[in-house]
């Protein structure tokens, strides 16, 4: 798997969708969302690309990538330091006359010479507000049989509530997109795109130009969307697990849904590969009491924890009550602490014999270091 | 140049531990939920500053060689040092394998050169403690010798067991013997060494001229070194230490972790102990578990009840099955209504529902007869069948079985 070249170049943008999850992205990108006990955002897709053979993977920041840097470092983890190939980081040129990018376009016309001289065919490109585990190598087999110009990858859902204004939706005829819809409010189950693309790298430089020369910046609705008639895009459903996130909310009930050791084995089909901490196994002390739990490494339990998803190294005293929580990596529960629906960031400290609540459709989230 | 590197002793077998070391070189035995015994070695070396270790391996070096690979995890690849396996090799005249620990040494005279050290640390594979190797190598310039031993004091009844050191008051050796009968002092040497790399290098030519020695640091290397009036000094180590060579002692080690009386911390952040790591989730505890004062890492299902217990990357533990006092290496599968009790069970075992594997001591009439059960990796133990305390499983037991 790993060592079968897929003769494509991967490109990840980890900034997309930021503004859904305003507090978590406060100071990290939607890639660095920490998700599922001890992982971010983009190992899943990043895993995905580096199981399905492709070893030249460049991330396209945008802002807010100091965690991000620190999370991915040289790619070792993901087999991924490599001389020829490997990760790339790409941050905006810091120019006063170079504005940020916004759309998926401009920011690839940032990395026009370096896509040139590239030497893979075709190249995929995803965003990192999924966690799923995806075969890319099928996805370009796929499109390459079908001699598409274009091959992007649906979902068949209703609308999720949190990309109400953020999605493109389509209709697909024997397998071509025939036609593609901006920010679709349709009830009931639709074709919604994942956002992941792979093409010749060729047609992508030539996107890249007619954008550019025509001042166009949206991917989908300028590109795609108009030239359904002369492009053959081809559209594939996607069945595997997924979890999308795209607010508050879907953080949580996505990360509740892992609870279901089904739903573990789903995402975690094949590995899924992330940033060594070096800690140690999960200690529970004498009459600690754990159930129906997904918990990291670097745990010392020693009060009650139910339905919950525990970070690396997150300490719960004696007599403290976890239920429905989510805290992440360096939460402290003091002992006489009860929580209930609370997502915690990194750091989070709740003091001794302290109550907090949120509810199911409303859980509380306390900001990175904050002391409750 | 490097002031000081480390030589670290990795060829043993590991006899006693039978079962466990079939296929797999002893400081390669996986230890304490997510690491292996060399680990604690190798750490110490990188977290007290050494960057060049040489690990001599001789047995079963598969698995060691491919665990250690470029040395990456212990953050030991390095342009200049970095950590080396070193096997017996051949040479233009003729090919020898390691005949004792100091002719391990002998023979890599020219690694150890290239990084023309001024102290050398010997050091063995099958140890689990953490020290600070920096205060030892301090204390052996200012006492200016030639060699410093690490000795801790053991209770008198044990001294016959270990290498026996008399110290004078200025913690100078004055005397050595290997496993007395009757100890004139109780501070036993935990077999790790610091020397002076030039005089080592003078007693272990003179050592390889001597046919009749035995190439060994404790019979031969330490009383020549005495017996010619260098100066050794004792160096006085806290803390834990355990020699984990024996079953029942690699037992005890796994428990220790369990136990917060005892000064064995993995969760210390300024001392990490680093391993290679599978990769896996984070661990699951179903609705029906029930886990109390134990270890559990990445990548396990526990739904069963588990007490007392080391539980490595990957076990799963179904419903109904109880787990006590017990070590679990990676990928163990206990199915539903299996017991499983002061036992330990190697890599990729299966233990079929209904199972028993080894039993508590209060159970048993003859307490002589009883001892931690050990089943060996990939065996199955059968649906219902039994494995008896102090059993050695090298073979599948089949479905109604038992085996003692």
């Amino acid at each position: 798997m790993v060592n079968t070249n897929a003769n494509a170049l991967g490109i990840i943008f980890p900034n997309c969708y930021d503004e859904l999850l305003p507090e978590m992205v406060t100071e990290r990108t939607m890639a660095s969302v920490p998700f599922a006990g001890r992982y971010r955002m983009i190992d899943f897709v990043l895993s995905s690309m580096v199981n399905s053979g492709i070893d030249n993977v460049s991330v396209i920041v945008k802002k807010n990538y100091h965690s991000l840097m620190d999370h991915l470092g040289s790619g070792r983890e993901w087999d991924l330091a490599r001389k020829h190939g490997g990760l790339n980081i790409i941050p905006p040129y810091a120019e006063a006359n170079v504005k940020i990018y916004n759309g998926r376009i401009e920011a690839l016309a940032s990395i026009e010479s370096f896509l040139e001289n590239q030497r893979e065919k075709y190249v995929v490109m995803s965003d990192a507000n999924l966690a799923i585990n995806f075969d890319f190598e099928d996805l370009i087999t796929r499109h390459v049989e079908s001699g598409a110009d274009v091959t992007m990858v649906y979902q068949r859902a209703p609308i999720p509530a949190c990309i109400k204004e953020r999605n493109h939706t389509m209709k697909v005829e024997n397998g071509r997109v025939v036609e593609l819809l901006t920010n679709d409010d349709r009830p009931g189950v639709q074709n919604i795109s994942m956002n992941i693309y792979v093409m010749e790298r060729k047609t992508l430089i030539q996107f890249i130009k007619e954008a550019s020369a025509r001042n166009l910046n949206s991917f989908e609705r300028d590109i795609l969307a108009r030239n359904l008639s002369l492009l053959n895009v081809q559209a594939i459903p996607y069945t595997g697990y997924l979890a999308r996130i795209g607010d508050r909310k879907s953080y949580f009930d996505e990360s509740m849904r892992l609870l279901n050791p089904d739903n573990v084995a789903a995402l975690f089909c094949r590995p899924v590969y992330t940033k060594i901490r070096d800690d140690a196994p999960t200690r529970y002390a004498m009459d600690s009491h754990v159930r129906d739990c997904m918990v990291a490494d670097g745990c010392i339990i020693e009060g009650e924890v139910e339905d919950s998803i525990l970070f690396r190294g997150v300490k719960i005293k004696k007599g403290a009550k976890v239920k429905h929580c989510v805290l992440m990596q360096g939460t402290v529960v003091e002992s006489g602490a009860e929580i209930e629906y609370i997502v915690t960031d990194k750091n989070v400290k709740i003091t001794a014999d302290k109550k907090l609540s949120g509810t199911d459709s409303f859980p509380v989230y306390v900001a990175k270091g904050h002391t409750v | 140049m490097k002031e000081c590197i480390a030589m670290l002793l990795a060829g043993g077998q590991g006899s006693r531990l039978y079962a466990l070391t079939q296929r797999l070189a002893k400081p390669a035995v996986p230890f304490g939920g997510k690491y292996r015994i060399i680990d604690f070695p190798l750490s110490n070396c990188v977290n007290s500053g050494i960057d060049t270790v040489g690990i001599l391996t001789q047995y079963q070096p598969l698995v060691l060689n491919e665990y250690i690979g470029n040395g990456q995890p212990w953050d030991l690849d390095r342009l200049y040092g970095g950590v080396h396996v070193l096997p017996p090799y051949q040479k233009a005249t003729g090919s020898d394998w390691y005949k004792g620990t100091a002719n391990a040494i002998y023979q890599n005279i020219n690694f150890i050169d290239r990084y023309e050290p001024k102290y050398v640390v010997i050091l063995s594979g099958d140890h689990i403690y953490k020290q600070d190797y920096s205060q030892m190598l301090e204390f052996h310039k200012q006492k200016g010798a030639a060699c410093t031993i690490a000795v801790m004091t053991v209770p008198w009844e044990e001294a016959s067991r270990f290498g026996i050191m008399t110290a004078d008051e200025d913690d100078t050796i004055t005397r050595f013997q290997e496993k007395p009968k009757n100890p004139e002092s109780n501070l036993a040497s935990m077999g790790i060494y610091i020397f002076t790399w030039s005089k080592l290098r003078e007693y272990l030519c003179a050592d390889e001229a001597d046919p009749n020695s035995e190439n060994d640091f404790g019979k031969n290397i330490i009383p020549n070194m005495l017996n010619a009036g260098e100066k050794m000094s004792a160096y006085h180590f806290e803390g834990y230490w355990k020699d984990v060579g024996t079953i029942d002692s690699l037992w005890e080690a796994n428990m220790d972790l369990l136990n917060p009386n005892v000064p064995l911390d993995v969760w210390d952040d300024k001392w990490k102990i680093y391993s290679r790591n599978p990769g896996m989730p984070g661990h699951q505890i179903g609705s029906n578990a029930k886990v109390d004062n134990s270890m559990i890492t990445e990548g396990c299902k526990v739904d069963g009840e588990i007490c007392q217990s080391v539980l490595f990357a990957g076990v799963t533990v179904g419903p109904g099955a109880v787990i006590e006092d017990s070590i679990l290496m990676p990928g163990v599968v206990v199915e539903s209504g299996a017991t499983v009790k002061y036992s330990i069970i190697a890599e990729n075992v299966t233990i079929h529902s209904g199972a028993e594997v080894g039993c508590r001591p209060e159970d048993m009439e003859d307490k002589d007869k009883w001892g931690v059960a050990v089943v060996g990796e990939g065996i199955e133990i059968g649906y219902k069948a039994k494995v008896g305390p102090k059993a050695m499983v090298v073979k599948d037991v089949k479905d109604g079985e038992e085996q003692w």
